[in-house]
């Protein structure tokens, strides 16, 4: 069974830690995206009926109802248990979250990254932790209570004790389901771009350093264990019975097909893109073009490790690949970030944290 | 360099009495390849259309440094207004310190030089070390103050300068702007009026000076040559005077700057020669050439083989690529008989080569030319010097590779080899160039205030500090206005010792440096700290320490790496994630493992940064 993934790239605003394909952008070019997002849902044939829907962003709360209904109705219904919508904090409506019910969304990923209101504020959010709670009143009330939180561990000024507030937040709204993320420093997002320059900006003097997002993400690990939300994946955390049956089937190496802005897909074999910005993408489509940036086929087999193992419940290799791997499955044994039980191999606690240290081992690196 | 289709120059023999043979001597940026373009242009060398900057700097390195590092001999006609027609040789020399050799035999080769002033900073070390090579050589020499055009400029301050620390009569000092072309005549009347005519016999036997040689895959080694007496001629047989070797010549020409072929070049005349030699080391600089049936019975005087000062370790960053860098050595060897290779092991850094270099400016051209020609990323290993020790057992040896000094117990003596450094500053920076000097085990010679706010500072320093971080100190202390030049003056008895370095336990032979006894701690505390900083954390705690034999004289610890994680979901994005992942590998692969840990390139230079103060 296979998921689907719709991207919809606008936002009110772009997020300081923001490094997705996404941005501000005016209305006429929205609704253009709009016709040709599904347009190109149309144009598809399905080999396949979907169980899943995903949407992501940007900001998909911001689309219009019945622009996203419209979108909703072209895909095929009947085998749909989870539909997901990302949603910014302070854009969810009585009326939305009705027309989103409405659709077939049954799942809502609120993107909080913090309760503090200073933080958020600092990267561009304007929410404040009564407004999530708000939010999410909203939400049930329009029956949608299978609600995920995202978190950011990391940020700009924050702290243990800011970090314990927002997970104390996390304890009194008790969410099925929790995303914590830690912050990335690279040049894809305005923050890590200016922490790599050593600026000032954004807050990227007053990140937090390595060993306390470290610190950040073992007391979160530990506090929602207690609350009753196991940490599934390296990230997510749910209570049993509302893991994202969506994101599984990315760690699962189960198909997908992306539509939309830099949306990706995967047909068990082959992987493929779209393009990047959203004026190419719409332009493309609008002269009949196929929206495609690349493909490139997979090598399942090193998948299955580098994606497969950022599952807690690790992955059963298969003969060959215990064969094929058995220098790398041996080096992560013995520095201990790897475990194996019977079958099957698994991260241990320290292995989470320094989980690329694992999948470095399985993936070939590149000829220069 | 295309030798064929060349419009053949007319037969005839010059009257020496209308050459005249020169030089330019300038600091950096004082304007000399900007005087030499217009000499070139007024004398129609080079027509207007032809013309661009720095026209007899070829090289890329060159260019981009403003820098000149192989010879040339360029042949300008110019009509004087005495109504005769002039072969003027101009022969352009490196300035740099490294190649003093060269350049003295590049001046040997002249009667006259231009002393190339700029009319705001005045005269530097290393133009009046060049000065004073010059005078040696008994060469006429023309001060040319350049730059007066800049609103900075003191021409009539400089010219008192000259006088005064030189020691010229500058009263006929030409003045100049190379840039707006003020002054190119008077430079050139000056030229024929006061650089006498070459002396020598031109039906004497054969005595030519080599001054530079170039390997061309075509012709062989092609040599730049000062005929001193008799004639070279196209046949002749001819033999070099320190191998006794024989060669045919198959020909013979002059730059005017593009290549011209003749059939002689007679006593007084400069130009190239070719001769089917294969080795550009037959062909050394200083060397006589001469008649192989009828041979001069002294040679040329000053010839001296070219020793390295310096030495490094060269090694590729890619294992894989060590026969791809013998290759290269050796053919930029074929193009520079001045630098030694030996091949070296290292246990950190795999199979590499162990080079000799004039110093580090010869160093730094022979790695840019290696990576840029050749395509290969290199890790040079901290400059060192080669020390003379004496063994207890009454040997001695000599050692440039800190991996081959003996065991403390082993030694009775050290010697160092000791520079003389001469260094030209603003009177304001002498507080700190003291202290660097004092810092940098210098002893103080000579200390002269030589008028309009500038010293001259001469001292006797240990060369291994120089090959440390000086020029950059100097520079940073100075803020660019030091100038400095130096020569070797003997060597000296000092305490040196061995300095280790341990990466979790195990010596890393490649980190190792040869100290001073006294600055061994300080060093290794530097030493160490710096690493702490290069060296990512590791998946374990990482003990650095900084050792002599057995003692341990400093410590840091690497804390062991908390996080490398990738949380992002990307709506399915796989391929990014592999491609992080990739490039996490790749940056792995390119550090040097040692024992179970990752050392990346950057930190086998650190051992260049330290005992800087500043740090």
């Amino acid at each position: 069974m296979a998921g689907v993934y719709l991207s919809y790239p606008f936002c009110a605003q772009k997020c300081t830690f923001c490094n997705f394909a996404s941005g501000v952008w005016p209305d006429a070019m929205k609704q253009r995206y709009e016709r040709m997002l599904a347009r190109e849902i149309e144009q598809h044939e399905w080999n396949w009926l979907p169980e899943t829907v995903y949407w992501g962003g940007g900001t998909p709360s911001l689309m219009r109802p019945e622009a996203l209904e419209g979108a909703m109705r072209v895909i095929p219904a009947d085998h749909i248990r989870e539909a997901t919508i990302e949603c910014a904090p302070g854009s969810v409506t009585a009326e939305r979250a009705q027309a989103w019910r409405a659709a077939g969304i049954n799942r809502v990923s609120l993107g909080v990254q913090s309760f503090v209101e200073a933080e958020a504020r600092r990267t561009g959010r304007k929410h404040s932790a009564e407004v999530v709670q708000r939010e999410l009143s909203v939400l049930a009330d329009a029956g949608i209570d299978n609600v995920n939180i995202d978190l950011i561990a990391g940020l700009p000024g924050q702290t243990f004790d800011s970090w314990r507030a927002s997970l104390g937040w996390v304890e009194r709204l008790a969410p099925p389901h929790v995303s914590i993320y830690m912050f990335e420093i690279d040049e894809d997002s305005r923050l890590g771009q200016e922490a790599l320059l050593g600026g000032t900006r954004y807050g990227a003097d007053v990140l937090p350093p390595d060993d306390a997002v470290a610190g950040f993400y073992e007391y979160a690990v530990e506090r929602l264990r207690v609350l009753g939300l196991p940490r599934y994946e390296i990230s997510n955390f749910a209570r049993s019975g509302f893991e994202s049956v969506h994101n599984l089937k990315y760690w699962n190496l189960e198909p997908y097909i992306g539509f939309g802005v830099d949306a990706h897909s995967f047909d068990g074999s082959l992987r493929w893109s779209n393009v990047d910005s959203p004026e190419d993408y719409i332009t493309r489509l609008e002269r009949g073009a196929s929206p495609r940036a690349d493909e490139s086929c997979s090598d399942l087999e090193e998948e299955h490790f580098f994606v497969g193992l950022r599952l807690a419940a690790g992955i059963e290799p298969s003969a060959r690949e215990w064969s094929r791997f058995k220098e790398p499955i041996d080096r992560s044994l013995a520095s201990g970030l790897l475990v194996r039980d019977a079958e099957r191999l698994r991260l241990t606690d320290r292995g989470f944290l320094l989980s690329n240290e694992v999948f470095q081992e399985f993936v070939h690196a590149p000829a220069i | 360099m295309l030798w064929d289709n060349l419009n053949y120059s007319p037969v005839y023999r010059m009257d020496f009495r209308l050459i005249r043979n020169f030089s330019i001597i300038a600091h950096i940026d004082h304007g000399k390849s900007t005087l030499a373009d217009r000499l070139l242009e007024f004398t129609g060398a080079v027509s207007q259309r032809d013309m661009m900057a720095q026209v007899l700097d070829t090289m890329d390195l060159e260019r981009e440094r403003g820098i000149t590092i192989k010879a040339h001999a360029v042949r300008l006609n110019y009509k004087a207004d005495d109504g005769n027609v002039y072969e003027l040789n101009l022969i352009d020399t490196p300035g740099h310190v490294d190649f003093t050799y060269e350049v003295s035999r590049s001046l040997q080769a002249c009667e006259g030089a231009l002393l190339v002033v700029d009319a705001s900073q005045g005269v530097e070390a290393q133009t009046l070390a060049n000065t004073y090579l010059a005078l040696s050589h008994d060469l006429e020499i023309i001060p040319v103050i350049n730059k007066i055009d800049l609103p900075s400029a003191e021409p009539e301050r400089i010219r008192e300068q000259i006088e005064q620390v030189i020691g010229l009569d500058a009263s006929d000092a030409i003045m100049a702007s190379a840039k707006n072309g003020v002054g190119i005549k008077e430079t050139l009347e000056a030229i024929v009026k006061r650089v006498p005519a070459p002396k020598g016999d031109p039906d004497a036997p054969l005595r030519a000076l080599i001054f530079d040689s170039w390997f061309d895959p075509y012709r062989g080694v092609i040599i730049l040559t000062r005929v001193v007496d008799g004639a070279l001629r196209k046949g002749q047989k001819i033999r070099l005077w320190s191998n006794g070797k024989a060669y045919e010549v198959e020909g013979l020409g002059f730059q005017s700057p593009k290549p011209v072929p003749c059939d002689e070049l007679t006593a007084g005349e400069a130009g190239f020669v070719f001769a089917n030699i294969k080795t550009i080391s037959d062909a050394q600089v200083g060397d006589t050439i001469m008649d192989d049936s009828e041979p001069a019975s002294e040679p040329l005087p000053g010839f001296q083989e070219i020793k390295p000062m310096v030495f490094a370790g060269l090694y590729p960053v890619e294992s894989h690529e060590h026969g791809l860098l013998r290759d290269a050595i050796e053919k930029l060897r074929l193009n520079d008989s001045a630098f030694s290779f030996e091949p070296e092991n290292s246990m950190a850094l795999g199979f590499g080569f162990r080079c000799g270099f004039l110093g580090l400016l010869h160093l730094e051209i022979v790695q840019e030319r290696l990576e840029r020609e050749f395509q290969i990323d290199l890790i040079t290993t901290a400059p060192g010097v080669r020390y003379r020790v004496t063994t207890t057992g009454g040997e001695v040896i000599e050692v440039d590779n800190p991996q081959k000094f003996p065991d403390p117990s082993s030694i009775e003596q050290v010697e160092e080899p000791i520079i003389d450094a001469t260094v030209i500053s603003r009177e304001e920076y002498l507080g700190e160039i003291l202290k660097l000097l004092e810092e940098k085990r210098g002893v103080q010679k000579k200390f002269e205030y030589i008028g309009s706010g500038r010293v001259l500072l001469l001292y006797e320093l240990p060369l291994n500090e120089i090959v440390m971080d000086f020029y950059d100190r100097l520079k940073s202390a100075s803020r660019g206005y030091a100038s400095l030049d130096y020569h070797l003056s003997g060597h000296r008895i000092s305490p040196m010792v061995k300095l280790d370095v341990l990466v979790a336990g195990e010596p890393v032979d490649a980190l190792s440096m040869i100290v001073h006894r006294d600055f061994a701690y300080e060093r290794g505390k530097a030493l160490i700290e710096r690493l702490r900083k290069l060296i990512p954390r590791q998946m374990f705690e990482v003990a650095l320490q900084a050792a002599i034999g057995a003692k341990i004289i400093a410590r840091e610890n690497i804390p062991a790496m908390r996080k490398n994680v990738l949380a992002k979901c990307y709506g399915g994005d796989i391929s990014r994630k592999r491609k992080l992942l990739e490039k996490q590998k790749e940056g792995k692969r390119r550090m040097k493992r040692v024992g179970r840990v990752d050392i990346p390139q950057e930190a086998f230079l650190a051992v260049l940064k330290v005992g800087s103060s500043g740090e």
